[in-house]
């Protein structure tokens, strides 16, 4: 069992040395999405609205920003990420000749989305927290800790997607009509209770919408301990379910 | 050291692996041929468990690859058909890497790492980057990332394909001192003269299943013994009407020319006189015509 997660450890390890090496490229869009979107609809849309939920709408926007930047860095990561590395540049191949095998690479690239996930989400809450946006900043480890859960949920996602497409292009339909949709759907742009019941019904079963309450309420300071009860229960379960499907897919794929 | 019974693999309807048996000692060279699609990668992935077996039996080390393979690859080291090197990362962060997979401790990592690199000539490209080393230098790198963990038993896997020569010869070389050394080899390969070389004892597989085993020597003498007189194609229709007056010369052709064989050397210069037929070449048998013969490329004509 140890053995096993120091060997997973040094999966996580030689995908930060990679990131390291082009730092500058691979985290632009995270800082520059966020900013970009805060500016136009914060600055731009929130002049319309000014009063949602009792808040302006920068204010509004600015929690779901991290769990939007975890899905993203995660999604990638899990999906046109570890494609290009199974596939192109045969990163596994001789790794499981090794002691390493499909258990330590599927919890390395866990360990490894998870991290990324947690960090970026706050990062970007650090620079919220910077302009005011956020009440309390010592709440800032536990806006790490969702980011870091929702990345796990949504990383593993990634990597289901990973075990069924036959090429990259598919990675596109998956993003339309999966990952695009749980972003907008989920209570970031607008408050959820106005959705329609079935939409809203169907964004409970993914992790996103669930991050997003925690980390408003973290924001707001409001609510928090029924959010963790709630949406917390729900993402750690939700987390555990799909990392099992992703474990178990793609052992599926690796093992002949 | 690897025992296998019967070992089967079927994906669907193929079956890639057909009830075979086999049994590699300790210390020695044990050769797979066979033609492309024969079973040998599937075999190999089998060994080091990332191919599950469909029947049969099989050992490696005494354990059950399928359920001990953390064990097993411990002890083995792998050279890749593809050489699958991490091309995000520099030659040493490569092997540095790979050094801790294998459970080189912390502070042995770097001076393993260096010595291996040295042994394989590499020592000058330790700080460079995969996509400029030649195809010749990846090739050695991926025998310094299978001798990391200082394995008991070395596959490879089709080690020397698209080399030249200089490169075959210098890993030949290092193939047989880790052999003089104690290490098992276990190899693969297309080259019926490396094989020559390099085995102790070898099997030919065709289809899954193996078709003859030995030592090269052995199997030569078994299967293709002599001398081969080799002819061009458009001679077939009058060494064919020739050969049928003499009962101990044996014709075979393929796409690349007609082959007569006999058990000596004698007998192909009396029917070359004889007939003032010119062969392209006369040369003794090898392991090429005993593959050639066992595995259905060579097509007999009735004389």
């Amino acid at each position: 069992m140890l053995e096993s997660l120091k060997l997973s450890l040094h999966i996580a390890r030689r995908n930060w040395a990679v990131y390291r090496k082009d730092f500058v490229a691979n985290v632009s869009p995270t800082v520059a999405d966020p900013a970009m979107i805060l500016v136009s609809l914060g600055l731009g849309l929130g002049a319309f609205l000014t009063n949602i939920e009792g808040m302006s709408y920068m204010q509004f926007l600015a929690p779901g920003l991290t769990i939007a930047t975890a899905l993203f860095t995660s999604y990638f990561e899990t999906s046109w990420g570890f494609y290009m590395r199974m596939t192109y540049e045969n990163v596994y191949k001789a790794m499981l000749t090794t002691p390493i095998g499909v258990n330590e690479v599927v919890v390395g690239e866990f360990i490894w989305t998870a991290l990324k996930g947690a960090a970026m989400g706050a990062g970007v809450g650090v620079f919220l927290a910077i302009f005011g946006l956020m009440t309390n900043p010592w709440l800032l480890p536990f806006v790490a800790l969702v980011a870091g859960f929702v990345a796990l949920a949504c990383g593993s996602m990634g990597l289901i997607a990973t075990s069924y497409v036959n090429n990259m292009n598919q990675f596109q339909t998956v993003y339309s009509f999966l990952i695009a949709p749980l972003y907008f759907l989920s209570g970031i742009f607008f408050p959820i209770q106005n959705m329609a019941t079935p939409l809203r019904v169907i964004a409970e079963f993914f992790p996103l919408i669930h991050g997003v309450r925690l980390v408003q309420s973290l924001f707001w300071e409001r609510g928090i301990a029924e959010a963790f009860a709630y949406s917390g229960s729900i993402l750690f379960v939700q987390s555990a379910v799909f990392c099992a499907f992703a474990h178990y897919r793609l052992r599926k794929k690796l093992v002949l | 050291m690897i025992f296998a019974r019967a070992l089967t693999k079927k994906f669907g309807d193929f079956t890639a692996v057909n009830e075979l048996s086999l049994e590699i000692r300790p210390g020695e060279c044990f050769g797979l041929l066979g033609p492309n699609g024969a079973g040998k990668s599937t075999f190999i992935g089998m060994v080091y468990g990332m191919v599950l077996r469909s029947g049969g039996e099989l050992r490696v080390f005494g354990f059950d690859p399928s359920t001990h393979g953390r064990e097993i690859k411990r002890r083995l080291g792998v050279v890749t058909q593809e050489n699958a090197l991490d091309e995000s990362l520099s030659v040493h962060e490569n092997m540095m890497l790979y050094a801790a997979f294998v459970g080189v401790p912390p502070n042995e990592r770097r001076g393993r790492v260096d010595e291996l690199l040295e042994y394989m000539n590499l020592a000058h490209k330790r700080d460079a980057g995969i996509q400029a080393l030649s195809g010749g230098m990846k090739r050695r790198l991926v025998f310094v990332r299978a001798l990391l963990g200082r394995p008991e038993l070395l596959i490879l896997d089709e080690p020397t394909t698209g080399l030249d020569p200089g490169v075959r010869h210098l890993l030949w070389g290092k193939v047989q001192e880790l052999r003089e050394r104690g290490t098992t080899i276990l190899l693969t390969t297309h080259y019926m003269h490396e094989a020559e070389v390099l085995c102790d004892r070898l099997v030919v597989m065709n289809q899954g299943a193996v078709v003859a085993e030995g030592t090269p020597r052995a199997m030569i003498d078994a299967h293709t013994p002599g001398y081969m007189g080799i002819y061009a194609a458009d001679q077939k229709a009058k060494i064919a009407s020739l050969v049928a007056a003499y009962s101990h010369l044996v014709l075979a052709e393929d796409s690349s020319g007609l082959y007569l064989r006999a058990k000596s050397m004698d007998e192909l210069a009396s029917f070359r006189q004889n007939h003032a037929l010119e062969p392209l070449q006369i040369r003794p048998a090898n392991l090429e015509d005993v593959f050639l013969k066992l595995t259905g490329r060579e097509i007999s004509v009735d004389a």
